[in-house]
């Protein structure tokens, strides 16, 4: 088995219609991404799920024949996940909503941008360790 | 009228004609009118469940090597166990365990083909799940936390891409019977589980709608959101503190989720 820990950053990038039929698509990747990360089965479940809600985030405010892009770029024990979308709103979730919420506890960090082309970013990242659990079991 | 007192001895009883004059006995109270001998039926009732969990626990062993956590399956056996108690009929002759056996597999049964998983998972990948799920419990007990996908995979001696498309099925194949078998009217935690919701919720400028969603989850289900979102337990954790496996958890924290979710989108669309 390759040593996945000596990879540099790689990037991965998922092109979708704006529509939840295709979500399903962006979850097996970032399993399969953050499975070659060596993340524990709880962080991978836990990145699927706020794959799931960033999705969910961006195709709200997403005209119905857009495109969601989804770049994963992973390096080491780290991933960082953004997902983008053309914004009808022009503005960020606000950070304190329920999905966004959902979004911290899932993730070690979240954030939103909108773009000069009015593109609405979610941004991602995550350590294979989780910090919390981490401390937990020492 | 009422009947001597008859009840189940400390420590239960391996008598079978015992256990069946309990049965008739237990009849005898139903077909009374007077509220006493009710109530002495409902508490016989009682007692008479426990009584026979071996057979349950019996039963269930023939179920375990399919993927479904140990503890799920006896609850599901047990709702079989409590219907065969209630519609026993002791003048038909036969021996309750006779009687209760088919009911209590049925129940089971029907916890598996509620999953659609007979028809629609391929038998592959329900071993690979069965696998799964028993490696996932050895490799977090000797690893203090949730085990990777490499080492679940050099454990059972398969590829990473069959266990993340065992791990994905799990996720796929939940459907509605995940509770089956657990009975929210006897959790001690209904309580306690509320008083802290909105304690937590007040961060949150959407809980005037969140909270009649919350709500409306199964009990069972608004825990583990509460625990994983707003107390910041991780899956694992939360499968010890409510005595299911990892991937039960995993399959009802992404229903609720989606639960929630539509219940946000379709509230902000009014």
């Amino acid at each position: 088995m390759p040593d996945h820990h000596e990879a540099d950053a790689t990037r991965v990038q998922l092109r979708i219609p704006a529509s939840t039929a295709y979500v399903s698509l962006v979850r097996t990747a970032a399993a399969a991404i953050a499975a070659r990360l060596d993340f524990s089965i709880d962080r991978i479940d836990d990145l699927r799920l706020a794959v799931d809600e960033a999705c969910a985030l961006v195709m709200a405010d997403a005209p119905g024949d857009g495109e969601i892009v989804c770049d994963f770029l992973s390096s080491s024990a780290h991933l960082a996940v953004e997902i983008a979308g053309v914004s009808r709103s022009g503005s960020t979730p606000s950070s304190a909503s329920f999905a966004w919420t959902v979004l911290s506890a899932l993730v070690d960090t979240v954030s939103a941008t909108v773009t000069d082309e009015n593109s609405l970013v979610i941004h991602l990242a995550m350590n294979s360790i989780d910090a919390a659990s981490a401390n937990e079991f020492a | 009228m009422t009947e001597p007192t008859m009840s189940v001895p400390v420590g239960g009883v391996r008598d079978r004609a015992y256990e069946r004059e309990l049965l008739v006995h237990l009849a005898k109270l139903r077909a009374s009118d007077d509220p006493e001998d009710q109530r002495q039926a409902a508490k016989l009732r009682a007692d008479l469940i426990p009584l026979h969990l071996p057979l349950v626990e019996h039963l269930v062993r023939r179920f375990l090597d399919r993927g479904e956590p140990h503890d799920d399956l006896l609850q599901v056996g047990t709702i079989g166990l409590i219907n065969a108690i209630d519609r026993f009929d002791p003048d038909r002759g036969v021996e309750f365990s006779t009687y209760a056996t088919p009911t209590i597999i049925g129940e089971i049964k029907r916890h598996f083909r509620d999953k659609g998983w007979a028809v629609r998972v391929p038998r592959r990948l329900q071993e690979i799940r069965a696998a799964l799920t028993k490696a996932t419990e050895t490799l977090s007990h000797d690893l203090g936390r949730a085990p990777t996908v490499a080492e679940l995979a050099r454990k059972l001696d398969v590829s990473e891409d069959d266990v993340l498309e065992g791990l994905e099925s799990a996720s796929a194949y939940a459907t509605v019977s995940l509770d089956a078998g657990f009975d929210d009217s006897e959790s001690a935690s209904i309580t306690d589980t509320l008083g802290f919701d909105d304690e937590a919720l007040t961060l949150v400028e959407d809980r005037a709608t969140l909270r009649p969603l919350l709500e409306a989850l199964p009990e069972r289900e608004r825990r583990i959101v509460m625990l994983r979102f707003f107390h910041n337990l991780t899956q694992s954790q939360i499968a010890d503190e409510i005595g299911v496996s990892q991937m039960h958890v995993s399959r009802l924290l992404t229903r609720a989720l989606v639960k929630l979710r539509k219940g946000m989108t379709d509230a902000h669309a009014d």
